[in-house]
Protein backbone atom coordinates (compact mmCIF):
# COMPACT_ATOMS: atom_id res chain seq x y z
CA UNK A 1 0.00 0.00 0.00
CA UNK A 2 3.06 2.38 0.94
CA UNK A 3 4.15 2.03 -2.68
CA UNK A 4 0.83 2.50 -4.08
CA UNK A 5 0.66 5.91 -1.93
CA UNK A 6 4.08 6.83 -3.23
CA UNK A 7 2.63 6.30 -6.79
CA UNK A 8 3.62 2.46 -7.75
CA UNK A 9 0.87 1.86 -10.39
CA UNK A 10 2.27 -1.97 -10.11
CA UNK A 11 1.28 -2.04 -6.88
CA UNK A 12 -2.50 -1.44 -7.19
CA UNK A 13 -2.30 -4.52 -9.51
CA UNK A 14 -0.58 -6.52 -6.88
CA UNK A 15 -3.27 -5.58 -4.37
CA UNK A 16 -6.11 -6.47 -6.56
CA UNK A 17 -4.71 -9.50 -6.79
CA UNK A 18 -4.26 -10.33 -3.43
CA UNK A 19 -7.47 -8.94 -2.26
CA UNK A 20 -9.76 -8.90 -4.99
CA UNK A 21 -11.21 -12.46 -4.80
CA UNK A 22 -11.39 -12.36 -0.77
CA UNK A 23 -13.66 -9.23 -0.80
CA UNK A 24 -15.45 -11.06 -3.76
CA UNK A 25 -16.12 -14.00 -2.02
CA UNK A 26 -17.53 -12.33 1.07
CA UNK A 27 -19.64 -10.21 -1.41
CA UNK A 28 -21.11 -12.65 -3.24
CA UNK A 29 -22.58 -14.55 -0.36
CA UNK A 30 -25.49 -11.95 0.14
CA UNK A 31 -25.83 -11.03 -3.42
CA UNK A 32 -28.39 -11.88 -6.31
CA UNK A 33 -25.71 -12.21 -8.95
CA UNK A 34 -21.71 -12.69 -9.46
CA UNK A 35 -22.48 -9.28 -11.48
CA UNK A 36 -23.33 -7.21 -8.71
CA UNK A 37 -20.12 -8.49 -6.38
CA UNK A 38 -18.14 -8.10 -8.75
CA UNK A 39 -19.75 -4.26 -9.51
CA UNK A 40 -18.89 -3.74 -5.77
CA UNK A 41 -15.28 -4.84 -5.85
CA UNK A 42 -15.39 -2.81 -8.41
CA UNK A 43 -16.15 0.42 -6.18
CA UNK A 44 -14.21 -0.99 -3.48
CA UNK A 45 -11.01 -0.87 -5.17
CA UNK A 46 -12.09 2.74 -6.43
CA UNK A 47 -12.83 3.90 -3.24
CA UNK A 48 -9.46 1.98 -1.92
CA UNK A 49 -7.90 4.83 -4.75
CA UNK A 50 -9.74 8.01 -3.73
CA UNK A 51 -8.96 7.59 0.14
CA UNK A 52 -5.40 6.21 -0.43
CA UNK A 53 -4.16 9.26 1.36
CA UNK A 54 -6.16 8.44 4.41
CA UNK A 55 -4.58 5.27 5.27
CA UNK A 56 -1.79 5.52 8.06
CA UNK A 57 0.94 4.23 7.42
CA UNK A 58 1.56 0.94 9.96
CA UNK A 59 -2.13 0.07 9.84
CA UNK A 60 -3.40 -3.50 9.31
CA UNK A 61 -4.40 -2.70 5.30
CA UNK A 62 -6.80 -5.77 5.18
CA UNK A 63 -9.61 -4.70 7.80
CA UNK A 64 -9.44 -1.33 6.12
CA UNK A 65 -10.14 -2.74 2.76
CA UNK A 66 -13.00 -4.75 4.18
CA UNK A 67 -14.70 -1.31 5.71
CA UNK A 68 -14.81 -0.16 2.75
CA UNK A 69 -16.02 -3.01 0.91
CA UNK A 70 -18.47 -3.37 3.98
CA UNK A 71 -19.62 0.12 3.86
CA UNK A 72 -20.12 -0.17 0.11
CA UNK A 73 -22.37 -3.62 0.55
CA UNK A 74 -24.22 -1.71 3.05
CA UNK A 75 -25.00 1.30 1.08
CA UNK A 76 -25.95 -1.18 -1.81
CA UNK A 77 -28.70 -2.97 0.26
CA UNK A 78 -30.19 0.25 1.15
CA UNK A 79 -30.27 1.76 -1.97
CA UNK A 80 -32.10 -1.38 -3.58
CA UNK A 81 -34.29 -1.38 -0.45
CA UNK A 82 -34.15 -5.16 -0.51
CA UNK A 83 -32.91 -5.07 3.43
CA UNK A 84 -31.92 -8.34 3.73
CA UNK A 85 -29.20 -7.79 6.45
CA UNK A 86 -32.17 -7.28 8.79
CA UNK A 87 -34.10 -10.37 8.10
CA UNK A 88 -33.75 -13.51 10.37
CA UNK A 89 -36.45 -16.33 9.69
CA UNK A 90 -37.53 -14.11 6.09
CA UNK A 91 -39.13 -16.70 3.41
CA UNK A 92 -38.35 -14.44 0.92
CA UNK A 93 -34.38 -14.64 1.26
CA UNK A 94 -33.10 -15.23 -2.09
CA UNK A 95 -31.28 -18.50 -3.18
CA UNK A 96 -27.61 -18.14 -2.11
CA UNK A 97 -24.99 -17.84 -4.89
CA UNK A 98 -23.24 -21.18 -5.15
CA UNK A 99 -20.30 -20.36 -7.85
CA UNK A 100 -19.48 -22.80 -10.26
CA UNK A 101 -19.13 -25.56 -8.11
CA UNK A 102 -22.67 -24.96 -7.16
CA UNK A 103 -24.30 -28.28 -9.37
CA UNK A 104 -22.05 -30.24 -7.80
CA UNK A 105 -22.92 -29.44 -4.11
CA UNK A 106 -24.90 -31.32 -1.42
CA UNK A 107 -28.04 -30.69 -0.36
CA UNK A 108 -26.10 -30.50 3.14
CA UNK A 109 -23.99 -27.92 1.91
CA UNK A 110 -26.75 -26.38 -0.26
CA UNK A 111 -28.79 -26.08 3.07
CA UNK A 112 -25.54 -24.25 5.54
CA UNK A 113 -25.56 -22.08 2.84
CA UNK A 114 -28.73 -21.04 3.49
CA UNK A 115 -28.51 -21.35 7.03
CA UNK A 116 -25.91 -19.37 7.38
CA UNK A 117 -28.05 -16.39 4.94
CA UNK A 118 -30.73 -16.41 7.31
CA UNK A 119 -28.50 -15.74 10.52
CA UNK A 120 -29.05 -11.82 11.62
CA UNK A 121 -27.36 -9.62 9.68
CA UNK A 122 -23.89 -9.26 12.35
CA UNK A 123 -23.65 -12.65 13.54
CA UNK A 124 -23.77 -13.27 10.15
CA UNK A 125 -21.10 -10.67 8.55
CA UNK A 126 -18.40 -11.38 11.75
CA UNK A 127 -18.64 -15.79 10.38
CA UNK A 128 -18.55 -14.61 6.52
CA UNK A 129 -15.31 -12.08 7.06
CA UNK A 130 -13.63 -14.36 9.29
CA UNK A 131 -14.10 -17.58 6.72
CA UNK A 132 -14.09 -16.21 3.36
CA UNK A 133 -12.83 -12.93 3.95
CA UNK A 134 -10.33 -14.60 5.57
CA UNK A 135 -9.71 -12.33 8.33
CA UNK A 136 -8.81 -13.01 11.83
CA UNK A 137 -11.20 -12.08 14.46
CA UNK A 138 -9.07 -9.60 15.92
CA UNK A 139 -9.35 -7.73 12.15
CA UNK A 140 -12.96 -8.75 11.82
CA UNK A 141 -13.21 -6.24 15.13
CA UNK A 142 -11.29 -3.48 13.16
CA UNK A 143 -13.15 -4.04 9.95
CA UNK A 144 -16.65 -3.53 11.64
CA UNK A 145 -15.35 -1.00 13.94
CA UNK A 146 -15.78 -3.20 17.04
CA UNK A 147 -13.93 -5.22 20.24
CA UNK A 148 -12.65 -8.77 19.53
CA UNK A 149 -14.25 -9.99 22.65
CA UNK A 150 -17.35 -8.26 21.15
CA UNK A 151 -16.99 -10.11 17.93
CA UNK A 152 -16.25 -13.23 18.91
CA UNK A 153 -19.55 -13.77 20.62
CA UNK A 154 -21.28 -12.56 17.71
CA UNK A 155 -19.20 -15.53 15.87
CA UNK A 156 -20.26 -17.76 18.40
CA UNK A 157 -23.91 -17.04 18.67
CA UNK A 158 -24.16 -17.04 14.99
CA UNK A 159 -22.08 -20.98 15.36
CA UNK A 160 -24.64 -21.88 17.76
CA UNK A 161 -27.36 -20.54 15.29
CA UNK A 162 -25.90 -22.26 12.81
CA UNK A 163 -26.03 -25.79 14.17
CA UNK A 164 -29.07 -26.06 15.26
CA UNK A 165 -30.24 -25.27 12.04
CA UNK A 166 -28.14 -28.10 10.60
CA UNK A 167 -29.09 -30.52 13.36
CA UNK A 168 -33.08 -29.98 12.99
CA UNK A 169 -31.90 -31.01 9.13
CA UNK A 170 -30.23 -33.94 10.54
CA UNK A 171 -33.02 -34.82 12.76
CA UNK A 172 -35.43 -34.09 10.02
CA UNK A 173 -33.21 -36.62 7.73
CA UNK A 174 -32.97 -39.21 10.44
CA UNK A 175 -36.82 -39.22 11.44
CA UNK A 176 -38.00 -39.73 7.80
CA UNK A 177 -35.09 -42.14 7.65
CA UNK A 178 -36.40 -44.20 10.35
CA UNK A 179 -40.16 -43.56 9.70
CA UNK A 180 -39.19 -45.24 6.26
CA UNK A 181 -37.67 -48.15 7.81
CA UNK A 182 -40.74 -48.59 10.01
CA UNK A 183 -43.06 -48.50 7.45
CA UNK A 184 -40.90 -51.51 5.17
CA UNK A 185 -40.70 -53.51 8.21
CA UNK A 186 -44.56 -52.78 9.10
CA UNK A 187 -45.04 -54.63 5.40
CA UNK B 1 -2.84 -20.97 18.44
CA UNK B 2 -5.52 -19.26 17.60
CA UNK B 3 -8.93 -19.26 15.96
CA UNK B 4 -7.62 -18.63 12.41
CA UNK B 5 -5.31 -21.41 12.30
CA UNK B 6 -8.28 -23.40 13.21
CA UNK B 7 -10.36 -21.92 10.67
CA UNK B 8 -7.25 -22.46 8.06
CA UNK B 9 -7.25 -26.25 9.15
CA UNK B 10 -10.45 -26.91 7.92
CA UNK B 11 -9.98 -24.97 4.60
CA UNK B 12 -6.43 -26.11 3.22
CA UNK B 13 -5.97 -29.28 5.69
CA UNK B 14 -3.16 -27.73 7.08
CA UNK B 15 -2.18 -30.61 10.24
CA UNK B 16 -2.09 -29.51 13.35
CA UNK B 17 -1.10 -31.32 16.10
CA UNK B 18 -4.02 -32.71 18.47
CA UNK B 19 -2.64 -31.93 21.69
CA UNK B 20 -2.24 -27.86 20.44
CA UNK B 21 -6.00 -28.25 18.92
CA UNK B 22 -7.46 -29.50 22.16
CA UNK B 23 -5.71 -27.11 24.60
CA UNK B 24 -7.36 -24.04 22.09
CA UNK B 25 -10.65 -25.82 22.26
CA UNK B 26 -10.66 -26.11 26.15
CA UNK B 27 -10.35 -22.23 25.94
CA UNK B 28 -12.17 -21.31 22.96
CA UNK B 29 -16.16 -21.68 23.18
CA UNK B 30 -16.68 -20.52 19.26
CA UNK B 31 -13.99 -23.11 17.91
CA UNK B 32 -15.73 -26.16 19.86
CA UNK B 33 -19.08 -25.22 18.27
CA UNK B 34 -17.21 -25.88 15.18
CA UNK B 35 -15.87 -29.27 15.98
CA UNK B 36 -18.98 -30.55 17.61
CA UNK B 37 -21.40 -33.40 15.77
CA UNK B 38 -18.12 -34.74 14.36
CA UNK B 39 -16.82 -31.37 12.86
CA UNK B 40 -19.95 -31.06 10.87
CA UNK B 41 -19.99 -27.02 11.11
CA UNK B 42 -16.82 -26.55 10.47
CA UNK B 43 -16.54 -29.00 7.74
CA UNK B 44 -19.68 -27.44 6.08
CA UNK B 45 -18.13 -23.63 6.58
CA UNK B 46 -14.73 -24.64 5.10
CA UNK B 47 -16.50 -26.59 1.19
CA UNK B 48 -18.21 -23.21 1.14
CA UNK B 49 -14.57 -20.78 2.21
CA UNK B 50 -12.69 -23.03 -0.72
CA UNK B 51 -15.26 -22.03 -3.40
CA UNK B 52 -13.54 -19.75 -6.20
CA UNK B 53 -15.67 -17.51 -7.74
CA UNK B 54 -15.61 -16.63 -11.23
CA UNK B 55 -13.81 -13.25 -12.27
CA UNK B 56 -14.02 -11.69 -15.75
CA UNK B 57 -10.89 -11.73 -17.55
CA UNK B 58 -10.90 -8.06 -18.14
CA UNK B 59 -11.83 -7.43 -14.59
CA UNK B 60 -8.85 -5.27 -13.70
CA UNK B 61 -8.49 -3.74 -17.01
CA UNK B 62 -12.36 -2.44 -16.28
CA UNK B 63 -10.82 -1.21 -12.73
CA UNK B 64 -8.07 0.32 -14.52
CA UNK B 65 -10.32 2.07 -17.35
CA UNK B 66 -12.16 3.67 -14.47
CA UNK B 67 -8.77 5.26 -12.68
CA UNK B 68 -8.12 6.45 -15.78
CA UNK B 69 -11.25 8.57 -15.54
CA UNK B 70 -10.31 10.29 -12.29
CA UNK B 71 -8.84 13.04 -12.99
CA UNK B 72 -9.05 17.09 -12.77
CA UNK B 73 -10.02 19.66 -9.74
CA UNK B 74 -12.93 17.27 -8.24
CA UNK B 75 -10.80 14.11 -8.54
CA UNK B 76 -7.99 15.84 -6.83
CA UNK B 77 -10.25 17.10 -4.26
CA UNK B 78 -12.19 13.93 -3.16
CA UNK B 79 -8.75 11.98 -2.98
CA UNK B 80 -7.15 14.45 -0.32
CA UNK B 81 -6.86 13.10 3.04
CA UNK B 82 -9.98 13.48 5.47
CA UNK B 83 -8.52 15.39 8.27
CA UNK B 84 -7.81 17.97 5.05
CA UNK B 85 -10.99 17.78 3.49
CA UNK B 86 -12.59 18.54 6.82
CA UNK B 87 -10.61 21.74 7.20
CA UNK B 88 -10.75 22.74 3.87
CA UNK B 89 -14.94 23.00 4.64
CA UNK B 90 -14.56 24.59 7.88
CA UNK B 91 -12.29 27.30 7.06
CA UNK B 92 -14.38 28.60 4.07
CA UNK B 93 -17.86 28.42 6.55
CA UNK B 94 -15.16 30.22 9.18
CA UNK B 95 -14.33 32.68 6.26
CA UNK B 96 -18.25 33.30 5.71
CA UNK B 97 -19.44 33.45 9.06
CA UNK B 98 -17.09 35.96 10.09
CA UNK B 99 -17.31 38.07 6.51
CA UNK B 100 -21.25 37.62 6.45
CA UNK B 101 -21.90 37.29 9.87
CA UNK B 102 -19.64 38.77 12.72
CA UNK B 103 -18.23 41.75 10.55
CA UNK B 104 -21.78 42.52 9.68
CA UNK B 105 -23.71 41.85 13.07
CA UNK B 106 -26.90 42.56 14.05
CA UNK B 107 -27.29 45.68 16.01
CA UNK B 108 -29.41 44.48 18.84
CA UNK B 109 -26.65 41.87 20.30
CA UNK B 110 -25.95 43.35 23.27
CA UNK B 111 -29.37 43.63 24.52
CA UNK B 112 -29.51 39.86 24.69
CA UNK B 113 -28.07 37.76 27.64
CA UNK B 114 -24.26 36.49 27.45
CA UNK B 115 -24.97 33.11 28.43
CA UNK B 116 -27.69 32.78 26.26
CA UNK B 117 -25.96 34.23 22.51
CA UNK B 118 -22.72 31.69 23.84
CA UNK B 119 -25.13 28.89 24.32
CA UNK B 120 -26.83 29.67 20.62
CA UNK B 121 -23.58 29.95 18.78
CA UNK B 122 -21.99 27.12 20.52
CA UNK B 123 -24.54 24.37 19.85
CA UNK B 124 -25.19 25.40 16.39
CA UNK B 125 -20.99 25.56 15.84
CA UNK B 126 -21.14 21.98 17.77
CA UNK B 127 -23.93 20.41 15.35
CA UNK B 128 -22.41 22.02 12.64
CA UNK B 129 -18.85 20.47 13.15
CA UNK B 130 -20.30 16.60 14.06
CA UNK B 131 -22.58 17.06 10.75
CA UNK B 132 -19.63 17.81 8.48
CA UNK B 133 -17.21 15.28 10.37
CA UNK B 134 -19.17 12.71 9.92
CA UNK B 135 -19.96 12.89 6.29
CA UNK B 136 -15.96 13.43 5.67
CA UNK B 137 -14.82 11.07 7.95
CA UNK B 138 -15.75 7.71 5.67
CA UNK B 139 -14.25 5.19 8.08
CA UNK B 140 -15.07 3.36 10.44
CA UNK B 141 -18.33 2.19 9.69
CA UNK B 142 -20.61 4.07 8.13
CA UNK B 143 -24.04 4.37 10.14
CA UNK B 144 -27.39 3.84 8.49
CA UNK B 145 -29.74 6.74 7.37
CA UNK B 146 -31.70 6.33 10.42
CA UNK B 147 -29.02 7.21 12.61
CA UNK B 148 -28.38 10.25 11.16
CA UNK B 149 -31.71 11.10 10.94
CA UNK B 150 -31.52 12.67 14.56
CA UNK B 151 -29.00 15.33 13.61
CA UNK B 152 -30.93 16.34 10.69
CA UNK B 153 -33.84 16.30 12.60
CA UNK B 154 -31.68 18.60 14.72
CA UNK B 155 -30.84 20.56 12.37
CA UNK B 156 -34.46 21.24 11.28
CA UNK B 157 -36.12 21.62 14.43
CA UNK B 158 -33.04 23.93 16.78
CA UNK B 159 -33.84 26.86 14.34
CA UNK B 160 -37.78 26.52 14.53
CA UNK B 161 -37.20 26.50 18.06
CA UNK B 162 -34.84 29.42 17.82
CA UNK B 163 -38.24 31.30 16.07
CA UNK B 164 -40.11 31.09 19.20
CA UNK B 165 -37.16 31.80 21.95
CA UNK B 166 -37.19 34.74 24.29
CA UNK B 167 -35.92 37.75 22.29
CA UNK B 168 -36.03 41.18 22.60
CA UNK B 169 -39.03 42.78 22.91
CA UNK B 170 -38.57 44.86 19.95
CA UNK B 171 -37.22 42.26 17.60
CA UNK B 172 -40.15 39.95 18.44
CA UNK B 173 -42.57 42.35 17.12
CA UNK B 174 -40.54 43.51 14.07
CA UNK B 175 -41.71 43.96 10.56
CA UNK B 176 -42.25 40.18 9.26
CA UNK B 177 -41.05 41.67 5.62
CA UNK B 178 -37.96 41.14 4.28
CA UNK B 179 -37.69 36.68 5.02
CA UNK B 180 -37.22 36.49 1.47
CA UNK B 181 -33.66 38.88 2.05
CA UNK B 182 -32.74 36.82 4.38
CA UNK B 183 -33.16 33.42 2.98
CA UNK B 184 -31.53 34.81 -0.31
CA UNK B 185 -27.93 35.85 1.83
CA UNK B 186 -27.97 32.45 3.70
CA UNK B 187 -28.29 30.45 0.27
CA UNK B 188 -25.83 32.17 -1.19
CA UNK B 189 -23.10 32.26 1.55
CA UNK B 190 -23.66 28.53 2.03
CA UNK B 191 -23.73 27.79 -1.36
CA UNK B 192 -19.84 27.56 -1.85
CA UNK B 193 -19.70 25.48 1.22
CA UNK B 194 -22.56 23.29 -0.71
CA UNK B 195 -20.18 23.02 -4.01
CA UNK B 196 -17.17 21.91 -2.07
CA UNK B 197 -19.06 19.13 -0.15
CA UNK B 198 -20.57 17.82 -3.59
CA UNK B 199 -16.95 17.87 -5.12
CA UNK B 200 -15.82 16.31 -1.91
CA UNK B 201 -18.14 13.01 -2.02
CA UNK B 202 -16.54 9.85 -2.86
CA UNK B 203 -19.31 8.28 -3.92
CA UNK B 204 -20.19 9.10 -7.33
CA UNK B 205 -23.98 8.69 -6.22
CA UNK B 206 -24.96 10.92 -3.15
CA UNK B 207 -25.98 8.44 -0.75
CA UNK B 208 -29.39 9.34 1.97
CA UNK B 209 -26.60 9.78 4.23
CA UNK B 210 -24.70 12.33 2.32
CA UNK B 211 -28.09 13.91 1.48
CA UNK B 212 -28.81 13.90 5.34
CA UNK B 213 -25.70 15.26 6.76
CA UNK B 214 -25.10 17.55 3.97
CA UNK B 215 -28.41 19.51 4.29
CA UNK B 216 -27.80 18.87 8.01
CA UNK B 217 -24.66 20.81 7.96
CA UNK B 218 -25.88 23.62 5.46
CA UNK B 219 -29.15 24.30 7.15
CA UNK B 220 -27.13 25.10 10.21
CA UNK B 221 -24.34 27.04 8.80
CA UNK B 222 -27.22 29.33 7.15
CA UNK B 223 -29.19 29.58 10.16
CA UNK B 224 -25.90 30.31 12.24
CA UNK B 225 -24.84 33.16 9.48
CA UNK B 226 -28.12 34.65 10.10
CA UNK B 227 -28.22 34.17 13.54
CA UNK B 228 -25.43 36.82 13.82
CA UNK B 229 -26.48 38.86 10.87
CA UNK B 230 -30.54 39.57 11.11
CA UNK B 231 -32.04 41.15 14.41
CA UNK B 232 -35.52 40.30 13.39
CA UNK B 233 -36.75 38.04 15.91
CA UNK B 234 -40.45 38.02 13.96
CA UNK B 235 -41.44 34.23 14.38
CA UNK B 236 -42.98 34.36 11.45
CA UNK B 237 -39.51 35.81 9.30
CA UNK B 238 -37.25 33.49 11.14
CA UNK B 239 -39.97 30.47 10.30
CA UNK B 240 -39.84 31.78 6.39
CA UNK B 241 -36.68 33.16 5.70
CA UNK B 242 -34.44 31.33 8.45
CA UNK B 243 -35.23 27.60 9.50
CA UNK B 244 -36.95 26.95 5.85
CA UNK B 245 -33.12 26.80 4.50
CA UNK B 246 -32.28 23.74 5.86
CA UNK B 247 -35.53 22.04 4.47
CA UNK B 248 -34.78 23.97 0.86
CA UNK B 249 -30.95 22.04 1.53
CA UNK B 250 -32.46 19.08 2.22
CA UNK B 251 -34.67 19.38 -1.04
CA UNK B 252 -31.54 20.35 -3.19
CA UNK B 253 -29.84 17.75 -2.10
CA UNK B 254 -33.09 14.89 -2.98
CA UNK B 255 -32.78 16.33 -6.37
CA UNK B 256 -29.51 16.92 -7.07
CA UNK B 257 -29.31 12.94 -5.98
CA UNK B 258 -32.43 12.14 -8.19
CA UNK B 259 -30.79 13.68 -11.04
CA UNK B 260 -27.56 12.05 -10.38
CA UNK B 261 -29.60 8.75 -10.68
CA UNK B 262 -30.56 9.63 -13.85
Amino acid sequence: MAAYIAGDKAAFRELFQRYAPLIQRAMARDLRSPEEANDLVQQTFLHLHRSRLDFEPGRKLKPWIFTIALNLKREHFRRSKRRRETSIEDDRVAEPYEGPRGQERSDASREAARALLMLPAEHREVIELHWFGGLSFPEVAEAVGSTVAAVKVRAHRGYVALRARLGDRALDSESIHEGKSRLEGSK
Amino acid sequence: MDCSQIRDTFVTGAPLSEEHVKEHLASCPQCRELFERNAELGRQLATQASDALPIAVDFFGQIEQKLARETGPRAWLRSRPSRLRFMLVLLPLLLVLTAGGALRQRADFNQYPVPRVVLLLCVYFLAIVLAFGKELFELPRRAAFRDHFGLLAFALAVPVLAAFAPATEASRHADPGGALGCFRYGALLTLPIAALLWAFDRDDRPSVRTVCLSAAALGLSANLLLELHCGNGNAEHVLLGHASLGAAWLAAWLIMRRLSRS
